[in-house]
């Protein structure tokens, strides 16, 4: 019984003096994922990634614009999304207190304009994806006119590609095979 | 497959069941070196668990059924038992049920430990076991529509919640007393742990005679919600989710589960950083037990301190993976996260605080003497019973059986490692407080033995091959025993059907056996002794069936009768 009053006594107070001092957390804490969309590039990847589906994304060809979206409200706090970011978009913070008094500010999103393709006319990728895939091929040390070849083919949809390396190939049988995957 | 076959553990029980049952195997299919799928015929199927679990020495880990009729027309039930004599291994029985009539042989009259597993087929894929005592619902509640089953591919949406049938609870208590008894209703509903149940127990005086009760009234769906909602590389997270207190647990054994269907071999870092973070799991869970065993007794100040310390372990789990709960560190394949040396030295500081300060504390509670007085031959269970329905963890050890998946099995990273399985012969709830304590200084023991010998090498496998249909087994030992999944992968990137067994789900049924022959004010003390995913009960009614006339007493109040044994609230 003695022993206990003396560990009751070296102990003290346990308690902490939050919410009226900061509760301090590990490094690595997986808290409130901040957003920076400018280094967003809407390619995606995140909401393919996270599993209950708080980032979305939303594309609306008629308007020419993508739409990615978190909710917070669906979080778990995973961090899956910054694992997949190739740009470092989407970070977690060591912030946890997230209680909001109106639901609407759990929502967080950001819009995108949707490049159209160079050949067909058809909106086929987020412009910034595009202008990102250009801006790697500059690192790469490709010269200017190599960059500008390369261009035509980053500013193309996938489908019109298919039927330009077909043609250019004079590769007829493949065409006739892809005609007929398409009637299947 | 050629260097799997010269590696089988376990073949001589296939041998000798083709002799004891000739021509009765179907079809014989291995899954990992220890882990054979065999389809029985459905007539012998009773015989063939029966003589595999008492002859064999087998133990019923699960058993669910499957809705395969997409596949080659007909139901199946899955048997899994777990060989722990001699070689051991797993053995699952497989039975194809005919779709038109829908019914199988129960084997619950012959091995009593099948009871809630077959209640549950009969539940979820309207399948009869055509014998089985107990025909009540299990998992189901009572005003769900009776031919609604959720977990045929045909019948619902996920999102779907039909119409309630009944508006009052028609659920019938068992009582097995000759006498007459007065009838304690626990429960049902808002309890402080995710699973509530409502406890009938039927007294005469303060003797406990029988007890009945029913679970799952916060089932969530979620075997439903991941085969149709999720893709098989995202319920890793979900199964982080099934339970507030093991869910690491549940997350590796998931993620076990397909590894072992897919045949990916996890790299040796990260199945010993899975089972670092399952001990500091459990370093966790026996402190918040053993200080609820303190309060249980009445010794709040106990509870109060080993909580205190009980928060260093949360630190550490924390500082290793970036949450307290819900870890979320697995994948299909490894981990997401390394632990740095910056970390195992903090690591290494708590647990070295954590050992002292519990070992001090464990002391002052064992110098208690209201804690042998209270707890000493209470709860008993007694080795038979506990042989006939396969109970796991704790609970089992301190009957004197020495179960522990971590020895029987070695998953994940315990086979560098080995662990001593700590078992008492008391049978009570001593003794289950007693092996936690014991188990506590194990697991410190474990971490600092993996953190100093750990590894090199990667983290994950990537570049694996999702082949349809191919199904697995993954187990590891929670901290209250044994946790087992089983998956199916399906062929759209998600899973065809998930098990996942929690360990106090084995826990249960035996409980009823554990409170007769003991007083009310043992209750609460007995059910918290198998450490179950329920804590507290919101209210209790007293009905006394002699007057005809009931009292609604709070919770609080049974509790504090629990704890201070003056002024029965049934007088």
């Amino acid at each position: 019984m003695l022993k206990l009053f003396k560990t009751i006594l070296k102990t003290g107070d346990a308690t902490l003096k939050y919410p009226f001092a900061p509760a301090p957390v590990c490094d690595n804490f997986r808290g409130k994922p901040e957003y920076t969309p400018e280094q967003c590039i809407a390619c995606g990847a995140c909401a393919v990634a996270c599993p209950p589906n708080a980032i979305t994304m939303k594309a609306r060809p008629e308007a020419g614009t993508h739409t990615w979206e978190l909710f917070l409200g669906n979080c778990i706090f995973c961090g899956r999304c910054e694992e997949v970011c190739p740009t470092k978009a989407i970070v977690l913070s060591k912030e946890f207190e997230l209680a909001v008094g109106n639901k609407a500010d759990l929502y967080q999103n950001a819009t995108f304009r949707i490049a159209n393709c160079a050949c067909c006319g058809k909106p086929f990728a987020p412009q910034k994806a595009v202008e990102y895939a250009i801006d790697v091929l500059k690192q790469t040390g490709a010269n200017a006119q190599v960059v500008e070849e390369r261009r035509k083919l980053l500013e193309t949809c996938s489908d019109c590609k298919r039927k330009q390396s077909i043609h250019a190939g004079e590769m007829i049988e493949l065409r006739r095979y892809l005609d007929e995957g398409k009637d299947a | 497959m050629s260097s799997l076959a010269e590696t089988k553990t376990g073949q001589h029980y296939i041998d000798a069941l083709r002799q004891r049952f000739p021509s009765t195997v179907l079809q014989e299919e291995w899954q990992t070196r220890d882990q054979v799928t065999v389809t029985v015929k459905l007539n012998s199927l009773p015989e063939v668990v029966e003589w595999l679990y008492y002859n064999q020495g087998g133990w019923i880990s699960v058993l669910f059924g499957n809705d395969e009729r997409s596949i080659h027309g007909n139901f199946a039930v899955y048997y899994v038992l777990s060989m722990e004599a001699g070689t051991k291994c797993y053995v699952v029985i497989r039975a194809e049920v005919d779709a038109r009539t829908g019914e199988f042989p129960s084997v619950t009259p012959k091995v009593p430990a099948c009871v809630w597993g077959e209640r549950e087929i009969r539940d979820m894929y309207g399948l009869r076991p055509v014998g089985l005592p107990d025909e009540r619902r299990l998992v189901l509640p009572d005003d769900w529509p009776d031919n609604l089953h959720p977990l045929r591919k045909d019948t619902m949406d996920y999102r779907v919640r039909p119409e309630p049938t009944s508006d009052t609870e028609n659920y019938k208590f068992v009582n097995d007393a000759s006498g007459e008894t007065r009838e304690i209703p626990l429960g049902p509903l808002h309890i402080t742990s995710d699973e509530p149940g409502h406890f009938r127990l039927f007294v005469d005086g303060e003797d406990i005679i029988d007890a009945d009760y029913r679970m799952f009234y916060v089932h969530r769906g979620m075997e439903k919600a991941a085969e149709t909602r999720m893709g098989y590389d995202e319920v890793t997270f979900l199964a982080d989710r099934v339970c507030g207190i093991c869910g690491f647990a549940h997350s590796v054994a998931y993620a076990t589960s397909v590894e072992n269907a897919l045949g990916i071999v996890v790299p040796d870092r990260a199945q010993l950083i899975r089972s670092v973070m399952l001990e500091v799991e459990r370093l966790h869970s026996h402190l918040l037990n053993i200080g609820l065993a303190c309060h249980f007794v009445g010794f709040d100040t106990g509870f109060m301190q080993f909580f205190r310390v009980r928060e260093k372990s949360m630190t550490l789990a924390e500082l290793l993976t970036g949450a307290r709960k819900t870890y979320g560190i697995n994948l299909i394949g490894g981990v997401r996260r390394d632990i740095q040396k910056a970390e195992r030295d903090a690591t290494l500081k708590l647990l070295g605080e954590l050992k002292k300060e519990v070992a001090e504390l464990v002391d002052m509670l064992l110098d208690t003497p209201n804690l042998a007085q209270r707890t000493s031959g209470i709860g008993r269970l007694d080795p038979k019973v506990a042989r006939d329905y396969s109970p796991v963890g704790p609970n089992v050890r301190a009957s004197g059986i020495a179960r522990d998946t971590r020895a029987d099995h070695a998953p994940t990273g315990y086979k560098l490692f080995q662990l001593p399985v700590r078992t008492k012969d008391s049978c009570d709830v001593l003794g289950r407080v007693l092996i936690r304590v014991e188990e506590f200084f194990d697991s410190i023991h474990f971490i600092e033995q993996a953190l100093a010998n750990m590894p090199v090498g990667p983290l994950l496998v990537e570049g694996f091959k999702y082949t349809p249909h191919k199904f697995g087994l993954g187990f590891v030992e929670a901290p209250r025993g044994e946790d087992i999944h089983w998956s199916m992968l399906g062929d759209n990137q998600k899973l065809f059907r998930w098990r996942a067994r929690a360990s106090t789900y084995a826990n249960w049924p035996p409980l009823r056996y554990m409170l007769r022959g003991n007083t009310i004010s043992d209750a609460p003390l007995i059910v918290a002794s198998i450490d179950p995913c329920y804590s507290c009960t919101d209210r209790v009614t007293m009905v006394d069936i002699r007057k005809g006339k009931s009292v609604t007493v709070p919770y609080q109040e049974i509790e504090r009768y629990g704890r201070e044994r003056k002024n029965s609230p049934l007088k």
